[in-house]
């Protein structure tokens, strides 16, 4: 029993599993000087998922931090990742292609009627038309016909602010930063894996130290 | 006459590019299309939708500014009004989510159950309102 050793764990927030036994090798990943080590503590098991169905789980590290000391007591354990991981059981199946495509379909249509419509509706609401004729006759001092340099390059330079915006066309991006969109997805994501804690451990289901719900006393 | 040309130009790309940059991260930031792709679990696909938001506004204020017609328009627009009623519906909604009206009248009001049913109601609620206003045609 190597008792000078330190084993390092990090773990993702929020892991996926697909069978019944998870393994602690399933959720974190270990680093030791010890090679031999860490195929063992992989082993461990740190879940038996009785019922099926997806359900989800919240695992504080201290709950996988006593599941090693149980089997070896003395080693140190840093913890270098996440303190609270989600664990979400879903049964093995191939998604739907098919299905897959549509719901992309109709997100693709709904966000272009959407963004198509919000447009129309803002130049409507700060009646474009009517500034642009104002401006017209300002610089130029005819009035408008209402087709004019102004208006082509209003949409010249909407579709230059859009792109630049977004940061990319199609596959092709102007700069290697993330898009708005690919943010916004991970705030978005960020916010549900927090709400999924901070719940668990209110209705106090998460698998901590100290529980009898050792093996996913999970009520839902 | 060029002077005057190349100055409309200038006022039009910039506001072009501010009421661009504006109104599309007021659609971004609120977080609508990224709650699409969560519900409908296809986060893969972001990269499409955007370029789907991109093509929307800028087609959309084309047909807006130059008054094309569109072929067939009689019945594209039934189906347009239904996506762009979804999309504005998620907005709204998105709106009072990140402004917090759903937690403070929860705390303020102290309900702890049925709030589904309160949802349901906001959302029949939006719908006969909109029926109301278009037709007393307001």
């Amino acid at each position: 029993m190597p008792s000078n050793q330190t084993l390092y764990l990090k773990g993702e927030r929020n892991i996926e599993v697909t069978k019944q036994d998870v393994t602690l090798g399933d959720i974190v990943s270990f680093e030791c000087s010890d090679k031999t080590l860490i195929p063992k503590i992989k082993a461990l098991r740190i879940l038996k998922i009785r019922k099926s169905g997806k359900q989800r789980f919240v695992i504080s590290i201290l709950k996988i931090i006593a599941c090693i000391h149980e089997k070896y007591p003395g080693l140190e354990i840093q913890n270098l990742g996440e303190q609270d991981i989600i664990v979400t059981y879903e049964e093995q199946k191939t998604p739907a292609f098919i299905w897959h495509i549509a719901k992309t379909a109709v997100v693709v249509l709904i966000t272009f009627c959407g963004a198509a419509f919000s447009i129309m509706s803002f130049n409507n609401d700060v009646d474009v038309t009517k500034l642009f004729s104002q401006i017209y006759e300002l610089v130029t001092g005819n009035s408008t016909d209402g087709f004019t340099i102004l208006e082509v390059s209003y949409s010249i330079g909407l579709t230059i602010g859009i792109l630049v915006f977004f940061n990319h066309f199609g596959k092709k991006r102007f700069t290697v930063d993330p898009t708005p969109m690919e943010v916004q997805m991970r705030l978005y994501e960020n916010d549900i894996q927090t709400t999924l804690v901070e719940d668990a451990s209110r209705k106090e289901e998460e698998l901590d130290v100290g529980q009898s719900n050792s093996s996913g006393g999970y009520r839902s | 006459m060029w002077g005057s040309q190349i100055l409309l130009a200038v006022i039009g790309v910039s506001a072009g590019i501010v009421v661009a940059g504006g109104l599309f991260s007021f659609i971004i930031e609120l977080g609508v299309v990224a709650d699409f792709a969560d519900r409908t679990h296809t986060a893969d696909k972001i990269l499409l939708y955007e370029d789907s938001v991109a093509f929307g506004g800028i087609l959309g204020n084309l047909f807006f500014v130059f008054q094309i017609e569109i072929p067939y328009g009689f019945w594209l627009l039934p189906v347009f009004g239904l996506l762009a009623g979804i999309f504005v519906g998620c907005w709204a909604m998105a709106l009072a989510e990140i402004l917090n009206v759903f937690p403070v009248f929860i705390r303020r009001a102290k309900i702890v159950r049925y709030i589904p049913l309160f949802i349901l109601s906001m959302a029949i609620g939006k719908g006969i309102g909109a029926c109301l206003f278009f037709f007393q045609r307001w």
